[in-house]
C-alpha cells in the first residue's frame, strides 16, 4: 500500500476541519465507510465543535461595553509627555525620524484644519434647521435609537434578555432545586408560572428569573442541554406592547414566536432550527395542555 | 480614507469574534478579565498600526494579529485566574483542564473557524505543533458530558402556529 494512501490520524482532524482537497477528502470519507472506530472520532469532534459553538457564540451576540468601542482607534494614555508639540502625542521618542514626524505633523495639522472647518460648518448648519425646524412648529419626534427599536419587538427583547444571561455564571436567579418558590415568583410577579418539561428533548430546566418587560414584569425560564448549550424561554404578557418587528438577524441563534393565553412566548438559543422548532412545539403543546392560569 | 485608516476603522467590527474567543479561553476565569484582554489587545495592534510598527496588508492579517495579541496577554494574565465554578457547564471545565497552548490551539480551529496556517501564525508556531496540540486537546477534552447522537432524524414539521422570526 503506498504511503499516501494510508489514512492518519491527522486526515480524521485536516477531514473535520476542512483542510483537505476534494481528492484526500474523498479517500478519507472511503476509509471512515469502512472503519467505525474512526467515524466515530470524527463524529465525537464535530460534536465536540458544535458544543464549544453553542457554549460560547452568545458572548459575540452579547452587546458591546463602552471600554471595547473602538479600541483599536483609540489611544491609550500616553506613557511620556508631548514631544514636539503639546497637541500631538507621540508613542516613543526615537520612533520615526524627526523630519519626516515634523512632515507628518504639519499634513495632520493642515487635516485638522480643514476638518474642522467643515464640522463647524456642518454643526452650523444643522442648528439652523434645528431652530427652523422648531420654529415653524414642525416639532417632530426624533428617530429612536436603534436598541429602543430592538426592544419593541418580544423576540428583540427575548434576544437581549438570553444574550445578557444565558451565558453568565449565575444565569437564574432561582433555581429549580427550587422549584416551589419560583413558580411562586413568576406567578405573582409575571402572571405566568408553568415551566413547560422539555426533557424528551434532553433539556433539562435549570431556572429561572423575572426580567423587564414593557408594560409588566416579564419571565425568562433557562434550559440546559447536557453538552452546555442553552435555551431561554421568555414570555410577558401579550398585551404588553403591539406587533411585533421584524428583529435585527443575530448569527448562530434562532427565535420562535408564539401566542398563547394572553402571553407572548419566545424561545431563543443556538441550536439548530430544526432542534429549536421541536423544542418550541413540546414548550407551546406543554403550556396549551396545563389549565388556565388565574389572571 | 487611506488604507491604515481603513483597517483601523474596520478593526473594531472583530471585537465580538475576539470576545468569544476570550471567554472560551479564560474558561470561567471572569467576564471582566476577558474583555480587559480583548480591550488591550485591539488597542495595542491599533497603537503598532499607527506606529507603523505594523504594516497588515489587509484586515484578514490585522485580525490575525490581534488574536495573536490576545493570546499572548492571556498567557501572562491567566496564571493567576480563578478556576471555572461549579454553576459553570461541564465544557468550560474541560477547557480549564487544558494547558494554554492546545486550548488555543482548539478554540482557533474549533470554534473562530481558522485554517490551519492562519491558527500557527497567530500562535507563532509550525502547522505540526499546532496539529500535535489541536490533536491533544480534542483527546483530553473528549466528549464527556455531550449527548448522544440523536437518533430522531425524523424531525416533525413547523405547526402554523409557531413563526420562526429571526
Amino acid at each position: 500500500m503506498p504511503a499516501s494512501s494510508i489514512i492518519g490520524e491527522a486526515d480524521l482532524h485536516a477531514l473535520v476541519d476542512g483542510e483537505l482537497d476534494a481528492e484526500r477528502r474523498r479517500k478519507v470519507e472511503d476509509h471512515l465507510l469502512t472503519h467505525p472506530a474512526d467515524a466515530a472520532l470524527v463524529e465525537g469532534w464535530r460534536r465536540q465543535n458544535a458544543a464549544l459553538r453553542a457554549a460560547f457564540e452568545p458572548a459575540a451576540l452579547e452587546m458591546l461595553p463602552l471600554s471595547l468601542k473602538d479600541a483599536a482607534t483609540r489611544t491609550n494614555a500616553p506613557q511620556q509627555g508631548p514631544i514636539e508639540t503639546g497637541a500631538i502625542h507621540w508613542g516613543r521618542p526615537g520612533a520615526s525620524r524627526p523630519s519626516q514626524r515634523l512632515d507628518e505633523i504639519r499634513a495632520s495639522r493642515r487635516r485638522q484644519a480643514a476638518l474642522s472647518t467643515v464640522l463647524t460648518l456642518l454643526a452650523g448648519a444643522a442648528v439652523a434647521g434645528l431652530a427652523a425646524l422648531v420654529f415653524a412648529g414642525r416639532n417632530e419626534a426624533p428617530r429612536p435609537p436603534v436598541s429602543a427599536v430592538l426592544t419593541q419587538s418580544y423576540a428583540g427583547r427575548a434576544s437581549l434578555t438570553y444574550a445578557t444571561y444565558a451565558s453568565d455564571a449565575r444565569p437564574v436567579e432561582i433555581e429549580v432545586s427550587r422549584k416551589g418558590e419560583l413558580v411562586a415568583w413568576l406567578a405573582e410577579r409575571v402572571g405566568f408560572s408553568r415551566p413547560p418539561n422539555l426533557a424528551g428533548l434532553g433539556l433539562r430546566l435549570i431556572g429561572g428569573r423575572v426580567t423587564p418587560g414593557v408594560a409588566a414584569p416579564a419571565g425568562l425560564l433557562i434550559y440546559e442541554r447536557a453538552d452546555g448549550a442553552r435555551l431561554g424561554l421568555y414570555f410577558e404578557r401579550a398585551e404588553a406592547a403591539g406587533a411585533p418587528l421584524a428583529p435585527r438577524a443575530a448569527q448562530g441563534v434562532t427565535a420562535i414566536e408564539w401566542r398563547a393565553g394572553g402571553f407572548a412566548f419566545v424561545l431563543v438559543g443556538p441550536l439548530a432550527q430544526e432542534e429549536m422548532q421541536a423544542a418550541a412545539e413540546s414548550a407551546a403543546t406543554a403550556i396549551a395542555a396545563a389549565p388556565d392560569e388565574k389572571r | 480614507m487611506g488604507k491604515k485608516a481603513e483597517i483601523l476603522e474596520r478593526l473594531g467590527g472583530i471585537a465580538p469574534a475576539l470576545r468569544r474567543y476570550s471567554r472560551a479561553l479564560c474558561a470561567g476565569a471572569g467576564h471582566t478579565l476577558s474583555d480587559e484582554l480583548v480591550q488591550s489587545a485591539l488597542q495595542n495592534v491599533g497603537a503598532r498600526i499607527r506606529a507603523r510598527e505594523l504594516r497588515p496588508a489587509d484586515l484578514q492579517e490585522a485580525r490575525l494579529e490581534a488574536y495573536a495579541a490576545l493570546t499572548a496577554s492571556a498567557a501572562k494574565r491567566l496564571t493567576e485566574a480563578s478556576r471555572p465554578t461549579p454553576r459553570h457547564p461541564p465544557i468550560v471545565h474541560g477547557l480549564a483542564e487544558l494547558s494554554l497552548d492546545d486550548r488555543a490551539a482548539l478554540l482557533l480551529v474549533s470554534l473562530e473557524g481558522m485554517g490551519y496556517e492562519a491558527a500557527a501564525r497567530v500562535l507563532g508556531i509550525q502547522r505540526a505543533a499546532l496539529l500535535s496540540g489541536l490533536m491533544r486537546a480534542r483527546t483530553a477534552l473528549g466528549v464527556v458530558g455531550l449527548p448522544p447522537a440523536d437518533a430522531e432524524s425524523g424531525a416533525r414539521r413547523a405547526a402554523s402556529h409557531l413563526r420562526i422570526v429571526k
